[in-house]
C-alpha cells in the first residue's frame, strides 16, 4: 500500500496518547487536593468534582456484599452542574444513593447485574424515565463488557487497608474488586480506592499500587452485609424431605463430586444433612468434595466431618474469618493466612469448572423456564445464570457430567447439571408453576429487550419439588417435559394437568422419582436430621471459631 | 437510621379516641382548635354514634395524627420521609408543611360527608387475605357486572388486599375466594366503596377545592398513595390527595419504597397501630412502632438518639 502525502502526514500527526493525555490533565487537577495518592476525608467530593467529567462511563463498586459506600455518597453530593449524564456501571445496586444519583440529575445511564435490595425504586424510574436502562447482565457478562464495550473511565471501589504508595489489602472480601480495577487502569482510566484505614505494611499486597490512582481513608468502614448466614432455626421439614431427595436422587445417583449452591434455606440444609443422613449412606468422599461457594456456616459441620476437599469463594462471610483462617487446607487463603475471594473467577469457575448448579425459582413454565422476577419490580439476575447453565465451551469429563449424556452418537458429550428447587405454592397461595412466566409482563413493563428469564428450560436437567424429582435430561420431547413437571408440581394449575397412569409410566421409566422411589421415608423428614439445628450450635461445631453478627445469635 | 412517619387511614378509630392522645399542651390547644372550626365538642366528635360516619371518622384521623405529630415538630424532631394510608395522606401532607391544619379539617370534612352521601348501604368493601393481586383481579373481573360493579382496590401487603363496590357482587367473590386459595376473606364495616372509580366525582370535587387553597412545597418527601412515588412538589401531593379516593391506595409499594430509600424505623401516628403490624409483618429488618402503644416518650427517644 502505498501513501499519500496527506495521509502519511496525517499519521505522524496523530497523536496515540490521547487516553493518556487526558489521564494525566485529570490527575493534575487535583494536585493542590492531594497528598501522594492519598484524598484527605474530607475533600473527596472537590477531588470527584474534578476527577470526574461529565459523561463519563464510571464503575461504581456496588458488590453483592461489599459496597464502596463512602464513595457513593459522596458521589451524591457532587455538584450536578460539575458532574453530569454519568453512565454508571455496577454489578449491584444495593444502596438508596445508588439510585439517588439518577435523581439528582449526576448520572443519566446504567448498565448492571443485579438490583435486588433496589428493585422497586429502579423499576419506577425506568417507568418515568429517570433511568436510562443499558441493559440487565450476569455477572461474568457485565464484567466482560469492562473490556469490550463498557471500558469504564473511572472505577470507584474498596479495600480493607491501603499503604502511603497505593497498594491494598482488599481482605477476606476481595469480591470483584481486582477486575474493576483493572479495567480501568489498564486503559489510562482513573482508578479511586475507599479504604477502612492507612497503615505502614499492609497483611498481603492484593492489588499492586501501580493500579491504582488515588486512595482516600472513609469516614467509616465500607457497609458488608452478610447475606449468606441462613439460620438453621428457619429450616422446614418439606426443605429437609427435598435435601434428602436431592441428596439421593441427584448427588449419589450422578456422583456429584463438585457444586456450586445457592443462599436459599433448602440448599442449607443440604449442607446440614450431609454428615447426618449423607454420612448414613455411606457417601462420605464420594460426593460433595470440591465447592465454589461463600464460606456458608451451614458448611462447618460437613467441613469438621471431613467431607469437604476445597472451597473456593466468590467473596467473604462476616463472622466467618477466623474459622476459614483456622482451616487453611480447606479455603483458599494468602501468605497472611485470610481469605482470598474472587467473584470473577469463582464465577468462572461455576460454569465451566464444577459438575452442578442448585438453586431455588419463585417461579417455573411447563417448560422449565424459570424466573424470580415479581411484577413491579426489576431485580436484574446476579451469578445464577453463569452457573446455572451448560457452557458449550466444556471438553472436560467427570463422572456426573458424563452421566447426562443420553445417546450414543459416537459425538454425544456429557452436561452440566442444573437443579431447580421448588415448593410447589410459595406465598399468599401463588402457585410456582404456571403457564407463563411474569417474567413476559415485566419485559414490556420496563420496555426489556428480552424476557428476565433466570435459567432457561434447555438448560435445567434436574427439577425438585416436595413431591419428588423430574429428570429433565433425560428427554428431548417439550411434551413429556411437560408431563414430568405436572406430575411433581402438586395442585397447581400446571399440576392439575397430571393424571395417575402417566405419572404411573413416568416412574417406570425412570423419568421421574417420587421419596418412596429413592428409598426416603416422608416421616423421616424431620430437623433432628440437621447436624446444627440453631446458629449457637454451628458457633459449637466451629470450635468458638465462627463468631456471628449479633443480629444472628439467640443467646 | 432513616426514619418515616406513618398516619393511618380509616379501621383504625375507636370510640373516646381523642382522650387517649399524649398529654401535651400542643395537643389540648389543636383540639380546642378543632372544636372551635368545627363547632362541636370532642365527645361529640369520638362517640360511638358518631364514629359510625365516614366524616367524623375522618375528622378524628386526622385531629389525632396531627396533634400528635406536631409534639415531634416542637421537639424538633423530623422524620425523613411521611405518608398516609388514603385519609392518613391529608395528616402526611399537613405534617410535610402542605396544608395547614385548619384546611385539611375541612377538606377530610367534605371528603367524609361526600363518601357518605354518595352511595347508599348496598356498598362497601371487602377484606381479601393469603390470596395475590393478579388472581384476584382475574376473579373480581370475573364477577364484574353493570348492576354489581366491583373492584380490587387497596394493595395493603401482598397478601392482603381489599375489594370495593357493590355488596352483592363482593359477597359473589368472598365466597368463591374462601373456596379457592384464600386464607379469609370478609366485609368490612363501612358503607362507602372507596379507592376505586365509583368515586371519581368526589375525586375531581376534592381536586377543584384544593387548586382554591395556597398549598405550600412538602418540606418532608411524602410517599404517595397512587403510585407509591416520592412527592416534593405541590401539584403531585394536591393530585394525590384528591385522586386518591379513587383510586387503589398501594400501600405496600408507598413504604416498600421508604424501605428501599433507607428507611428503618417507622413511626405510626395514632390511633391505633393497623400500619405498624402490617410493616412488621412484610418488612423483616425494620423497626416498626406505635405511639398508641409504645407510647410518645420511647419514640422520641429512639428518633432523637
Amino acid at each position: 500500500m502505498v501513501l499519500t502525502n496527506t495521509e502519511s502526514l496525517e499519521r505522524k500527526m496523530r497523536s496515540w496518547t490521547t487516553r493518556l493525555d487526558a489521564k494525566k490533565e485529570r490527575v493534575s487537577s487535583v494536585r493542590d487536593i492531594v497528598d501522594g495518592v492519598v484524598i484527605p476525608t474530607n475533600r473527596i467530593v472537590e477531588a470527584l468534582e474534578r476527577l470526574i467529567k461529565p459523561g463519563d462511563r464510571v464503575v461504581l463498586e456496588g458488590n453483592n456484599q461489599k459496597q464502596a459506600s463512602f464513595l457513593s455518597q459522596s458521589l451524591v453530593q457532587v455538584n450536578p452542574k460539575k458532574v453530569h449524564d454519568l453512565h454508571m456501571i455496577m454489578s449491584s445496586i444495593s444502596r438508596p444513593e445508588h439510585l439517588d444519583i439518577f435523581e439528582e440529575g449526576i448520572a443519566r445511564k446504567i448498565d448492571f447485574s443485579y438490583a435486588g435490595p433496589q428493585s422497586l425504586r429502579i423499576a419506577q424510574m425506568i417507568e418515568d424515565g429517570k433511568v436510562e436502562l443499558g441493559d440487565l447482565h450476569t455477572y461474568v457478562e457485565l464484567y466482560g463488557r469492562l473490556f469490550i464495550d463498557l471500558i469504564p473511565s473511572v472505577a470507584l471501589v474498596a479495600a480493607d487497608k491501603a499503604d502511603r504508595h497505593g497498594n491494598l489489602y482488599t481482605g477476606p472480601n476481595t469480591e470483584e474488586t481486582p477486575t474493576l480495577v483493572e479495567a480501568a487502569a489498564f486503559r489510562d482510566g482513573i482508578v479511586i480506592v475507599q479504604v477502612n484505614e492507612l497503615v505502614d505494611e499492609l497483611p498481603r499486597v492484593d492489588i499492586p499500587s501501580s493500579w491504582i490512582d488515588f486512595v482516600v481513608v472513609a469516614d467509616k468502614p465500607y457497609e458488608l452485609e452478610p447475606l449468606f448466614t441462613r439460620d438453621p432455626r428457619h429450616i422446614t421439614d418439606i426443605q429437609i424431605l427435598q435435601a434428602m431427595m436431592v441428596i439421593r436422587g441427584i448427588y449419589e445417583k450422578h456422583g456429584v463430586k463438585s457444586l456450586n449452591h445457592g443462599i436459599g434455606f433448602n440448599t442449607a440444609a443440604i449442607e446440614l444433612l450431609l454428615p447426618t443422613y449423607g454420612e448414613s449412606l455411606g457417601l462420605k468422599g464420594k460426593i460433595c468434595t470440591n465447592w465454589v461457594l461463600n464460606p456458608h456456616p451451614t458448611l462447618i459441620p460437613a467441613i469438621e466431618s471431613g467431607w469437604v476437599e476445597s472451597v473456593h469463594c466468590f467473596g467473604g462471610e462476616l463472622g466467618m474469618e477466623q474459622y476459614v483462617a483456622a482451616r487453611r487446607d480447606i479455603f483458599f487463603t494468602g501468605k497472611d493466612g485470610s481469605l482470598r475471594s474472587n467473584r470473577t473467577l469463582a464465577q468462572l469457575a461455576g460454569q465451566y469448572a464444577v459438575d452442578l448448579f442448585i438453586g431455588s425459582t419463585l417461579q417455573m413454565d411447563a417448560y422449565g423456564n424459570s424466573s424470580t422476577v415479581t411484577k413491579g419490580r426489576v431485580a436484574g439476575y446476579g451469578g445464577a445464570p453463569n452457573m446455572g447453565h451448560d457452557p458449550g465451551g466444556r471438553r472436560h469429563s467427570t463422572e456426573a457430567w458424563y452421566n447426562m449424556m443420553t445417546s450414543d452418537d459416537p459425538l454425544a458429550r456429557g452436561k452440566k447439571l442444573v437443579v431447580q428447587v421448588a415448593e410447589t405454592f410459595q406465598e399468599a397461595n401463588k402457585p410456582v408453576f404456571v403457564e407463563s412466566l411474569d417474567a413476559i409482563s415485566v419485559k414490556d413493563k420496563a420496555n426489556l429487550a428480552v424476557a428476565p428469564v433466570m435459567i432457561y428450560g434447555e438448560d435445567v436437567t434436574h427439577v425438585v419439588t416436595e413431591e419428588g424429582i423430574a429428570y429433565l435430561y433425560k428427554t428431548d420431547s417439550s411434551s413429556e417435559k411437560r408431563e414430568m413437571i405436572a406430575s411433581i408440581a402438586g395442585v397447581t394449575p400446571i399440576g392439575m394437568e397430571h393424571n395417575p397412569k402417566s405419572t404411573e409410566r413416568l416412574r417406570e421409566k425412570g423419568l421421574i422419582a417420587l421419596p418412596e422411589d429413592l428409598g426416603i421415608r416422608r416421616a423421616d423428614a424431620k430437623r433432628s436430621l440437621l447436624a446444627a439445628k440453631n446458629i449457637d450450635e454451628l458457633v459449637q461445631w466451629s470450635g468458638g471459631l465462627y463468631t456471628p453478627p449479633a443480629k444472628f445469635r439467640s443467646w | 437510621m432513616q426514619s418515616a412517619f406513618l398516619f393511618p387511614g380509616q379501621g383504625s378509630q375507636f370510640e373516646g379516641m381523642l382522650h387517649y392522645l399524649p398529654k401535651d399542651p400542643i395537643i389540648k390547644e389543636l383540639l380546642d382548635e378543632s372544636c372551635e372550626v368545627l363547632n362541636t365538642t370532642i365527645e361529640n366528635l369520638h362517640s360511638k354514634e358518631s364514629l359510625s360516619t365516614t366524616k367524623a371518622v375522618q375528622q378524628c384521623l386526622l385531629i389525632a395524627s396531627v396533634s400528635t405529630y406536631k409534639v415531634f415538630e416542637k421537639e424538633g424532631v423530623v422524620p425523613n420521609y411521611v405518608a398516609g394510608h388514603s385519609v392518613g395522606a391529608f395528616g402526611a401532607a399537613t405534617a410535610a408543611g402542605v396544608l395547614t391544619f385548619k384546611d385539611a379539617l375541612r377538606l377530610v370534612s367534605l371528603r367524609g360527608e361526600l363518601m357518605q352521601s354518595s352511595y347508599n348501604d348496598g356498598y362497601g368493601m371487602a377484606v381479601v387475605l393469603g390470596m395475590d393481586e393478579d388472581r384476584l383481579t382475574e376473579i373480581v373481573k370475573n364477577f364484574y357486572t353493570d348492576e354489581h360493579p366491583i373492584y380490587v382496590s387497596n394493595r395493603n401487603s401482598p397478601t392482603q388486599i381489599t375489594l370495593s363496590g357493590s355488596k352483592k357482587g363482593l359477597e359473589h367473590v368472598l365466597n368463591y375466594v374462601k373456596h379457592h386459595g384464600a386464607i379469609n376473606a370478609s366485609l368490612l364495616n363501612v358503607s362507602t366503596p372507596s379507592h376505586c372509580p365509583l368515586f371519581n366525582d368526589i375525586g375531581d370535587t376534592l381536586l377543584y377545592e384544593l387548586n382554591k387553597l395556597d398549598l405550600k412545597r412538602p418540606n418532608i418527601p411524602i410517599s404517595s398513595n397512587r403510585n407509591s412515588r416520592l412527592l416534593r412538589n405541590v401539584d403531585d401531593v394536591k393530585e394525590d390527595l384528591a385522586k386518591s379516593i379513587c383510586y387503589p391506595v398501594r400501600w405496600y409499594d408507598a413504604v416498600n419504597l421508604l424501605y428501599e430509600k433507607g428507611a428503618r424505623l417507622l413511626i405510626e401516628m395514632p390511633p391505633g397501630e393497623v400500619l405498624t403490624k402490617l410493616a412488621n409483618q412484610t418488612f423483616q429488618d425494620v423497626r416498626a412502632l406505635s405511639i398508641s402503644k409504645t407510647g410518645i416518650d420511647d419514640c422520641l427517644y429512639l428518633l432523637s438518639n
